[in-house]
This record gives C-alpha cells, sequence and structure tokens, in this order.
C-alpha cells in the first residue's frame, strides 16, 4: 500500500513538474513612426478627420534594410528558443486565407459561417511584440545608427523589455554593417529584460486584463444584490472576492465598473491549473474566465455567459447569453 | 611647534587611512569580484570583446588571472557598455550563483580549466606600458580579450547552471 502511494505520489509529482505555461509568441513589427517617415503609409478618412496608418504590405516588399534586421533578430531568437512570427508571411497567410474561405465550399453546397467579428480577428497578431524604429544619421563624413526596440506585452499595453541608443559612428562601414551592428549589440541588453519579464511571470503569475460587459437580454445587471457565501452582496463585489480567491497572491485592480460592465486590470493569474485527471495543465485568460464563468452559471446567478478570448492575455465575459 | 606637530600628525593619520595592509593587499588580489572591464566596441555576433585587468604576484599569473576574470564578468557580473556597445547583462541572473554552484565553478574556472574554451582572442604577449602596471605587491596587468559569449551561455544552460529564455515554456 505505502509502495502504491509513493509510486502515485511520484507520478503526480512528475506531471506537475512537466507542465508548461502557454509560450507566448512574439513577431518584429516596425514602429510606426519607422514605417511614416519611410513612406510606408497609407491615409484614410474617418469621420472627416484625416488619418494616417502604417502600410507593412508595402514596407516588406520595399524596405531591405529592414528585412536585414527582423532576419538577423529572429535568428538570434530562434538560438534563445523563440522563433518569431514572421510579419511578411503572417501578411501572405491572411491573404491566402481569406481567398480560401471565400472560395470553399462543402459538398452540399455550404459555404464557411463567418460573423462580421470572425472577419475583424483575421489580422496579423502576436502576443509580444518587439516594435523596431531605426534610422541613419549623418555627421560630417560619419554615418551612425539610432536603435530603438521595444517589447510590447500586446495586451496590457505594457512595454517589457526594451533596448535603445545609438552606436559607434564609422566613415567607412555602409549602413546595413551598420544596422547588422545595432542589432547584435542590443539584443541581449533586451533578451535580458525579456527574461526578467519571464522570471516575474513564472513568480507572480501571468498579467491578463478581464472584462465583464452584459448583453440586454441579461436577467440582471452588475449592481444587483445577491446572497453569496451567507452574505449580501452587488454582483460586482462578489467577482471582486472570487477574483481575490483565485488570483495569484489576490493581485488584480478594478480599474471602472458600472451597472454594465466591471474592467479589471494586472489581474495575476495562476500558470498552471488542475485538470479533472489531475493533471496540471496551463491555462490562459480564457481558461481562467471559462471557471468564473463556471460559478455564474450555478445559482444563485445561473446566468449563460459568453466568453470572448483576446489572444493569451485578454477574456471578455459576457453575461446573459452564449 | 605646536602647528609642526599638527600638520605631522595630520599627515600621518591620512598616510595610516591609505595605506594597505599586506592582508588587505592579498584579499584583493584573490578577490572573486575584482573585475575591471572596459568595453572595446561591438564584437562579432555572438562574442564580446573588452579589456579586462588580472593582479597577480607575476606577470603571467595575472594574465592567467585576467582572463578567469573575463569570463567571470560574463557570467556573473555583466559587461558595462561603452564605444557603441550597449550593455550585456550576466548570464547567471540569480543572486549568489558563484556560491550555490560552488562545485561546478571551482572545476570550471580551474587553472587550464573549461573557462579558457571560450577566451578566443586576447593580446597576452607580454604587456607593456599603461597595460603592465607594477603596483605594490605584484602587478596589474590589462589584455583585450574576445570571449565566445553566447557558447558559454548555451554551456551554461545545457549545465543546468542559467536558466534559459525559454525555461518553463
Amino acid at each position: 500500500m505505502k509502495k502504491i502511494f509513493l509510486f502515485l505520489a511520484t507520478i503526480s509529482l512528475s506531471l506537475a513538474a512537466l507542465a508548461q505555461a502557454k509560450k507566448p509568441t512574439i513577431m518584429v513589427v516596425p514602429s510606426d513612426v519607422y514605417c511614416i517617415s519611410n513612406g510606408f503609409s497609407q491615409q484614410f478618412i474617418a469621420n472627416g478627420v484625416e488619418q494616417t496608418l502604417p502600410d507593412y504590405k508595402k514596407m516588406v516588399q520595399n524596405d531591405r534594410n529592414m528585412r536585414l534586421a527582423i532576419t538577423k533578430l529572429a535568428a538570434i531568437m530562434a538560438d534563445r528558443g523563440f522563433p518569431l512570427k514572421d510579419l511578411e508571411q503572417e501578411l501572405k497567410n491572411l491573404a491566402q486565407e481569406e481567398a480560401e474561405v471565400a472560395a470553399m465550399q462543402g459538398k452540399e453546397g455550404g459555404e464557411i459561417v463567418e460573423s462580421p467579428i470572425d472577419k475583424l480577428k483575421r489580422t496579423a497578431k502576436a502576443d509580444i511584440i518587439m516594435d523596431l524604429d531605426f534610422n541613419v544619421q549623418k555627421r560630417g563624413p560619419q554615418s551612425y545608427v539610432n536603435f530603438n526596440l521595444r517589447g510590447l506585452d500586446a495586451y496590457t499595453a505594457k512595454q517589457i523589455a526594451g533596448a535603445a541608443g545609438s552606436g559607434q559612428p564609422s566613415t567607412a562601414a555602409a549602413p546595413e554593417l551598420l544596422l547588422e551592428e545595432a542589432v547584435i549589440s542590443y539584443i541581449d541588453e533586451f533578451n535580458g529584460r525579456l527574461q526578467s519579464f519571464f522570471e516575474d511571470m513564472f513568480k507572480n503569475g501571468r498579467e491578463v486584463k478581464l472584462q465583464l460587459k452584459r448583453f440586454n437580454s441579461a436577467a440582471f445587471d452588475f449592481e444587483e444584490e445577491f446572497d453569496y457565501d451567507g452574505d449580501t452582496k452587488e454582483f460586482g463585489d462578489i467577482v471582486d472576492a472570487w477574483l481575490e480567491k483565485n488570483c495569484v497572491q489576490g493581485r488584480f485592480s478594478r480599474v471602472d465598473g458600472s451597472s454594465n460592465m466591471l474592467k479589471y486590470e494586472q489581474v495575476r493569474i495562476p500558470l498552471f491549473k488542475e485538470s479533472s485527471s489531475g493533471r496540471q495543465t496551463a491555462i490562459d485568460a480564457r481558461g481562467f474566465a471559462n471557471d468564473l464563468r463556471a460559478v455564474l452559471r450555478k445559482p444563485p446567478f445561473g446566468i449563460d455567459c459568453k466568453v470572448y478570448q483576446r489572444g493569451l492575455g485578454e477574456a471578455w465575459i459576457v453575461v446573459g447569453e452564449k | 611647534m605646536r602647528h609642526i606637530f599638527l600638520i605631522l600628525t595630520s599627515l600621518a593619520l591620512i598616510a595610516g587611512a591609505n595605506a594597505q595592509s599586506r592582508k588587505e593587499r592579498k584579499i584583493l588580489f584573490g578577490s572573486t569580484y575584482n573585475y575591471e572591464v572596459a568595453v572595446l566596441g561591438v564584437g562579432q555576433d555572438g562574442t564580446k570583446v573588452f579589456k579586462v585587468w588580472g593582479y597577480a604576484k607575476k606577470v603571467d599569473d595575472a594574465i592567467v588571472q585576467a582572463k578567469k576574470n573575463a569570463v567571470a564578468a560574463c557570467i556573473f557580473r555583466g559587461i558595462p557598455g561603452g564605444n557603441g556597445a550597449a550593455p550585456t547583462p550576466a548570464i547567471c541572473r540569480e543572486a549568489n550563483a558563484e556560491e550555490t554552484h560552488a562545485d561546478y565553478f571551482d572545476s570550471f574556472f580551474a587553472t587550464g580549466g573549461k573557462y579558457l574554451k571560450y577566451v578566443n582572442l586576447t593580446t597576452d604577449a607580454v604587456p607593456s606600458g599603461q597595460d603592465r602596471l607594477k603596483v605594490k605587491g605584484g602587478y596589474k596587468v590589462g589584455i583585450a580579450v574576445q570571449i565566445l559569449y553566447n557558447d558559454l551561455r548555451s554551456d551554461l544552460e545545457a549545465d543546468g547552471i542559467a536558466r534559459r529564455l525559454d525555461a518553463g515554456f
């Protein structure tokens, strides 16, 4: 009996140790200032106001220097265990996907169903954006590169890593060489900060955003009071209490709230949870929101909810219906 | 007379405060934290190029110490920026890594040990001028080194001493 217990304990410990957190995807995206100042932009008139947006397709088709920088960064990041999503390929895939979705038919003539939201979601995305900007400056006969690389968490909109500065001026070196030198020079500093971010994530949980909204068909609003856990509280306060219990070290901030919405930021969710089979499985914002939805489906609320995923780091729970 | 006495006393006190005892010098010479590093520029891909100093009684020993210091700076302290190069963080980021993995590093930094694998190029012909200073109790010697930083980091990660960037994913 003792041996069986020891065996089972060893197996469960091994499973916990083998659990892997969901790996964030990373993509190098040229900064807006780079695209616009180099002419890779497009103008729109929205509500009578002219807007200038970067034209990434034009940039990848014309800018050899940026392609060189992206290639160099991708090679270095792949060596560090993070193969990058390639912006150029991603743009091509999206165009191809759109054509295939439009052309695909079932044997009975059925077409693929796509809501406006599905179409909106079909954009190039990554969990971490490496926002890159550089320009070659002249000082007399010498050239040097100003380099600015920022790591942005796509969901919390926080800068999680960065490296910036100017390279050594040179009279002889070509701009491509100066650019390559800048990438090599700054990438270790950037990765050092990225590693600090990951270490913090493993220690204090993944930082995500969570929003609760309501369909107009919902039977109650977020100021309604319920008897819950032997106490009478507003719906919003009950959600606060649930978050405090389920977040890592109870860390979250309610940044806004009304009778129709609750908005939470800096929600630190655990990276793993125990599945029904006893295994440690990786979770993201959607998995965490699903746990809250399960609570809302039970009495005293007894209400259907829709969980809307926005990448690894943001989820919405829309109360009222699926 | 009183003034002269006061001046002499003050001078003696200042001299006493600045003087290094033989014991202190020995500690400084043997200190594992006594790395002096000046970056020379951006190295080839995966390498770091900088000047590093070593202290020892003899010039040859100071050169050996400088090479050890070069590798140790990459592992434990990181390399400062300069001459167009950005700062490089330490490979072992945990506090007191040197003590936590003492057995590993004792053999790693043994004279003629594995650390030499990462010292690719040096100016270790007998240094002269400002690179070879006679100091009290020995020599302070400066050499330019090229360290195979990426290879060093990869090997320490493979040996479980440093944490990989993608560890846990």
